[in-house]
C-alpha cells in the first residue's frame, strides 16, 4: 500500500508555527502558552476569545499577529452603542451614473484577522452579528449572503473584572470560540523586559512571515494528522467527564450545570492536532490532549452558581477531569 | 529497529519475561499461603493428609501460573500502548501500530517517526523483570510463618500418632483375623461350617478395619464370637466324654486295648477301629467277650450321650446273652457315633480356631484402647498383639498355677489367649482383660473358676487320661480340658504364632521361657 504524501510538508508547518511564535515573541513578552495557544487556533481555523485585565497586552497580541501575517487585518471595538450594522456591513443609497440605488457597503467583519476588542460591552443582538461569519464565515444582509475572506479569524477579547455595563456572551456565542485564552500577568522578569522594550526609543517592528495560503495549507495539514483509536477514546472521555450526569467526579456533578458540546469534542482533537505539529510529531498524544484542554473546554462549561459561591472554577475542574480519566495504555 | 514487527517481537519477549517473574512471584506467594495454611489447618483439627495437601498444592499453583501467564498474554496494540507510556513515545508506536495497514497522507511518516524514536530507546525496559517489593515482604513474612509452623511442636501430631497406632492396630487386629481365617481355610478336614465361620471371619475383619477407634472395633468381636458359637453343637462334649470314658474302659480289656487306643487318638480312628473289634467278636473267647462286655456296660454308665449309651447298653447284653452278631450291630452304632463325633470336633476345631483369632484381635485392640484411654496411644508398639491361642488358657483346672493370666474376655468363651496379668474373669462378665502386653503373667491370677467358660482349642495329648472330665456349667456349651492335656498344644500354637511374627520380637524369648518353664512343670506332674 502505498501512502499519499500530504499536501504540505508536516515540517514546514510546525517551521510556520515557530516562525510567527518567533516574530510574536520579539513584542510579546513572556506570555509562551498565550502565544502557542493562539498559533494553535490559527492554524486550527478557529476563533479566540482572550479574557484578561486591561494592559495585559491582548490587543497588542492581536495587532502583532495582523503583523506577523500578511493578511488583512481589523478591529472591532466593542461598545454598547455598537449595532450589528455597524460590523457586517449595511446596504446604503448610492449614486451610479445617475441612478440612486443601494448597494452593500462591507462592513469591518470582511478580514481576514478580526479583532473583537472588548466583545462583551456590546448588546447581545450586536455580538449575535458574530454567529453567522464565525461559524458560516458568511454574512447575510438582506436576503444575500457573502463569503468572508479565507481564512477568517475572530479574535476577541473581554475584561473580566469590569462587569458593569457588560453584556456576557451568550452559551451559543461562546460555543463558537474555538479556545477561550487566560491572559495572565506577566511574571516580574517579564515585567521588567516589557518596560524596556516599550519604553526606549523605538518599538520592534515586525515583518510578516506568513501569507493566507500557507496559513491555509497549514490547517489542511494539521486535520491529516493521525490520531489512536484509543487517543480518541480518551478525548471523548474528557468530554462525557464534563457532563455531571455522565460523570463520576463529585465536582463535576455539584458544580457544572451543562458540560461541553460536541463541538468541545472536534476542538479537542483538533487543538491536540496541530499541537501534535507543533511538537515536531505526526500523530496525536495525551499530552496534546491534557494540554489543550483547558483552553479548549473552560468556556464550553457552564458552572452552577455554588461553584461561583465555593470559588470552583471551570479550570478546576478540568484539572480535576484530567486528573481521574482513565487512560487505556494506563489499564492495559 | 527494522519494522513494527520486529518491535512487537521485541516487546513480547520482554513482556513475557516481566509477566514470567510476576506470575512465578504470584504463584510462590499463593503456594507459601496454600503451605501456611495447610499448617495452619493442620494445628487446628488433627490433618492427616497435610505434607500431601501442602505438597499438591504447590505444583497446582505453579500449574495455574503458568496457564493464567499463556493466556493472559497482552496482545500487540495493548503491547504498544504500554510501550509508548512507559517509554513516552507519546502514542507513537500505538498510532503506527494502530494505523499499519492505512494509507493516509501522513500515515508514512508517522510510521518513521515512530520507528526512529524507537531506535533510540531500549525497548526492553518497557517491561522490567522486577518483583513488586509489596509481594517480595509477603514471600518473606509468609515463609517465615511457614517455617515457624512447620518447626514449632504441633499439638495435633500426638492425636495423629494415635490414629496412626489406632489403624496400625485395627490392621493388625484384622489380620489375627485373617490368619484365622486361612487357617481354617487350610485345614485339610473341612466341616460344613467352614464357609459360614469364613464369613464370620470375613466380616469381622471388614469391621474392625473400617471401625473409627479400636474400642468400636471391639464392638463387632463380640457379636461374631456370639454367631461362632451358635454354630457349635452343644452335645458335642457328652459325646466326646462317652467315647473318652469307653476308651478308658476298653482300655482294661484285651481285645479292645487297640480300640481304646484309636479312640483317644482320634474319633475316626476309634471308630474303624470299634468297626474292626465288632468284627472280631465271634472270634473272641468266651472270657474275652465277658470282659468286653463288663467294660461296655462300664461305659454306658458313665456315657452322658444317652445314644451312646444305649448302643453300649445294647453291645454289652448282646454279648452277655451271645448274641454276637446284636452286639456287633450295636458297636457299629457305637462308631456311627464316633464318626459323628469326629465331625463336630471338627467343626468345633474350626470353631476354636474362629474364636481364637477374633479373641488376638480382641487382644490387640483392647491393649490399644487402653493406651488411648491413658494417652499413650500414639506410642504404639507391636509388643501389644497376642498370638491366637498362645497363652496358656485360664487353668481351666483351676488350680491356679500363678500364671493365671487366663483373661475373661466377656464374651463367655474365657479363651485366656491374652497374655495380661489380670485375674480371670468370672461368668464371661467382660472387661476384665489383661492391662499391659507384658505377655508375662505374674501370678497374680487365681485362675479360672470352675464355673468360667474357657473353651480351650488344644486337643488333649493322645494317650493321656480322660477320667475326669469337666462337667459342664450352667449355660455352658463347650467342654473345659485339663491343663495338663492341652498345656503342649498349647505350647505349640504359642511357638507357631511367635514364628508368625505376631508377638513381636522383644517378647518371643520371653514367651518361649514361658511355655518352657509351664512344660516342665507339666512334666513333673499333673496339674
Amino acid at each position: 500500500m502505498i501512502a499519499e504524501e500530504p499536501r504540505v510538508d508536516a515540517a514546514k508547518v510546525t517551521e510556520l508555527a515557530r516562525s510567527i511564535e518567533t516574530e510574536l515573541a520579539r513584542l510579546i513578552v513572556g506570555q509562551q502558552a498565550l502565544v502557542r495557544d493562539t498559533v494553535i487556533s490559527l492554524i486550527a481555523g478557529g476563533h479566540v476569545l482572550l479574557e484578561g485585565v486591561p494592559g495585559l497586552g491582548k490587543t497588542v497580541l492581536v495587532r502583532s499577529l495582523g503583523q506577523a501575517l500578511s493578511m488583512s487585518f481589523s478591529r472591532i471595538q466593542f461598545t454598547p452603542d455598537l449595532m450589528p450594522a455597524d460590523i457586517v456591513g449595511t446596504n446604503v443609497i448610492g449614486d451610479e451614473a445617475g441612478r440612486r440605488e443601494f448597494h452593500y457597503q462591507a462592513g469591518p467583519i470582511f478580514a481576514n484577522l478580526v479583532l473583537a476588542d472588548e466583545i462583551n460591552r456590546a448588546t447581545p443582538k450586536t455580538q449575535s452579528a458574530l454567529l453567522e461569519a464565525m461559524q458560516e464565515h458568511t454574512v447575510t444582509v438582506g436576503t444575500q449572503t457573502r463569503p468572508l475572506p479565507s481564512p477568517f479569524f475572530v479574535l476577541a477579547t473581554q475584561n473580566p473584572i469590569e462587569l458593569e455595563g457588560t453584556y456576557p456572551l451568550p452559551e451559543a456565542q461562546l460555543d463558537r470560540f474555538f479556545f477561550k485564552i487566560l491572559v495572565p500577568f506577566p511574571s516580574e522578569k517579564d515585567l521588567l523586559e516589557i518596560a524596556r522594550r516599550t519604553t526606549g526609543e523605538s518599538a520592534p517592528q515586525l515583518r510578516a512571515v506568513a501569507d493566507a495560503e500557507a496559513i491555509l495549507a497549514a490547517q489542511q495539514v494539521a486535520r491529516e494528522v493521525p490520531i489512536a483509536e484509543h487517543v480518541l477514546l480518551y478525548a471523548a472521555r474528557l468530554i462525557g467527564a464534563t457532563h455531571p450526569d455522565r460523570t463520576e467526579l463529585d465536582g463535576v456533578r455539584r458544580y457544572v450545570r451543562w458540560g461541553a458540546s460536541p463541538r468541545g469534542l472536534q476542538t479537542l482533537v483538533l487543538a491536540a492536532k496541530v499541537r501534535a505539529l507543533l511538537e515536531g510529531r505526526y500523530n496525536v498524544a495525551f499530552d496534546d490532549l491534557s494540554a489543550v484542554a483547558p483552553p479548549a473546554l473552560r468556556h464550553r462549561i457552564f458552572l452552577q452558581f455554588e461553584a461561583e459561591a465555593d470559588g470552583i472554577s471551570a479550570d478546576r475542574l478540568i484539572t480535576d477531569i484530567l486528573e481521574h480519566t482513565v487512560k487505556e495504555s494506563a489499564r492495559a | 529497529m527494522s519494522s513494527l514487527d520486529a518491535i512487537i517481537r521485541e516487546l513480547g519477549r520482554a513482556a513475557a519475561r516481566a509477566r514470567g517473574a510476576r506470575y512465578a512471584v504470584h504463584a510462590l506467594v499463593a503456594a507459601l499461603a496454600w503451605i501456611a495454611l495447610m499448617l495452619v489447618i493442620a494445628r487446628l483439627t488433627p490433618f492427616e493428609g497435610r505434607a500431601l495437601a501442602a505438597a499438591v498444592g504447590i505444583p497446582i499453583v505453579f500449574v495455574i501460573a503458568l496457564g493464567a501467564w499463556l493466556l493472559r498474554r497482552p496482545s500487540a496494540a495493548v503491547l504498544m500502548r504500554l510501550a509508548d507510556f512507559r517509554l513516552g513515545l507519546k502514542e507513537r508506536l500505538s498510532t503506527a501500530w494502530e494505523r499499519r495497514s492505512e494509507s493516509g497522507p501522513m500515515d508514512a511518516v508517522q510510521l518513521r517517526d515512530a520507528l526512529r524514536q524507537a531506535s533510540g530507546t531500549r525497548l526492553a525496559t518497557a517491561f522490567p523483570v522486577r518483583v513488586n517489593r509489596g509481594e517480595a515482604s509477603v514471600v518473606a513474612v509468609l515463609a517465615i510463618f511457614s517455617l515457624a509452623l512447620a518447626l514449632l511442636p504441633n499439638p495435633m501430631d500426638q492425636v495423629l500418632a494415635q490414629r496412626q497406632a489406632d489403624r496400625l492396630s485395627q490392621a493388625r487386629a484384622a489380620k489375627a483375623v485373617q490368619a484365622a481365617q486361612k487357617k481354617i481355610a487350610d485345614n485339610p478336614k473341612p466341616t460344613p461350617v467352614d464357609p459360614q465361620v469364613q464369613k464370620l471371619l470375613q466380616d469381622a475383619a471388614a469391621k474392625i478395619r473400617q471401625a473409627d477407634s479400636p474400642r468400636k472395633a471391639l464392638e463387632s468381636i463380640t457379636p461374631a464370637e456370639q454367631q461362632l458359637q451358635k454354630l457349635t453343637d452343644p452335645g458335642t462334649p457328652a459325646l466326646s466324654s462317652s467315647a473318652q470314658n469307653l476308651a478308658n474302659a476298653l482300655s482294661a480289656t484285651a481285645a479292645g486295648k487297640s480300640a481304646a487306643q484309636a479312640i483317644s487318638s482320634s474319633p475316626a480312628q476309634g471308630a474303624q477301629s470299634v468297626r474292626d473289634l465288632a468284627s472280631q467278636l465271634q472270634s473272641l473267647s468266651p472270657k474275652d467277650r465277658d470282659e468286653l462286655a463288663k467294660a461296655l456296660a462300664k461305659a454306658a454308665q458313665q456315657a452322658q450321650n444317652s445314644q451312646m449309651r444305649d448302643s453300649l447298653n445294647k453291645a454289652s447284653s448282646s454279648l452277655k446273652s451271645g448274641d454276637t452278631s446284636a452286639a456287633a450291630q450295636s458297636l457299629n452304632d457305637v462308631a456311627s457315633q464316633l464318626d459323628s463325633l469326629q465331625q463336630q470336633e471338627n467343626t468345633d476345631q474350626a470353631v476354636a480356631s474362629a474364636i481364637n483369632g477374633l479373641e488376638a484381635a480382641r487382644q490387640e485392640l483392647a491393649a490399644q484402647a487402653d493406651r488411648d484411654a491413658t494417652g499413650q496411644g500414639a506410642q504404639a508398639n507391636a509388643g501389644t498383639s497376642a498370638s491366637p491361642g498362645a497363652s496358656p488358657g485360664a487353668g481351666a483346672s483351676g488350680n491356679g498355677n500363678g500364671n493365671g493370666n487366663g483373661t475373661g474376655t466377656g464374651t463367655g468363651t474365657g479363651t485366656g489367649t491374652g497374655t495380661g496379668t489380670g485375674n480371670g474373669g468370672t461368668g464371661g462378665n467382660g472387661g476384665t482383660r489383661g492391662n499391659g502386653g507384658n505377655g508375662s503373667g505374674t501370678g497374680s491370677g487365681s485362675g479360672a473358676q470352675s464355673t468360667e467358660r474357657v473353651y480351650v482349642p488344644g486337643q488333649p495329648v493322645p494317650g493321656q487320661s480322660q477320667n475326669d472330665p469337666t462337667p459342664l456349667g450352667p449355660g455352658q456349651d463347650v467342654p473345659t480340658s485339663p491343663y495338663s492335656q492341652v498345656i503342649q498344644a498349647y505350647q505349640q500354637a504359642a511357638l507357631d504364632a511367635t514364628d508368625q511374627s505376631l508377638i513381636p520380637g522383644s517378647e518371643r524369648d520371653l514367651v518361649r521361657q514361658y511355655f518352657s518353664q509351664l512344660g516342665e512343670q507339666s512334666a513333673a506332674g499333673p496339674k
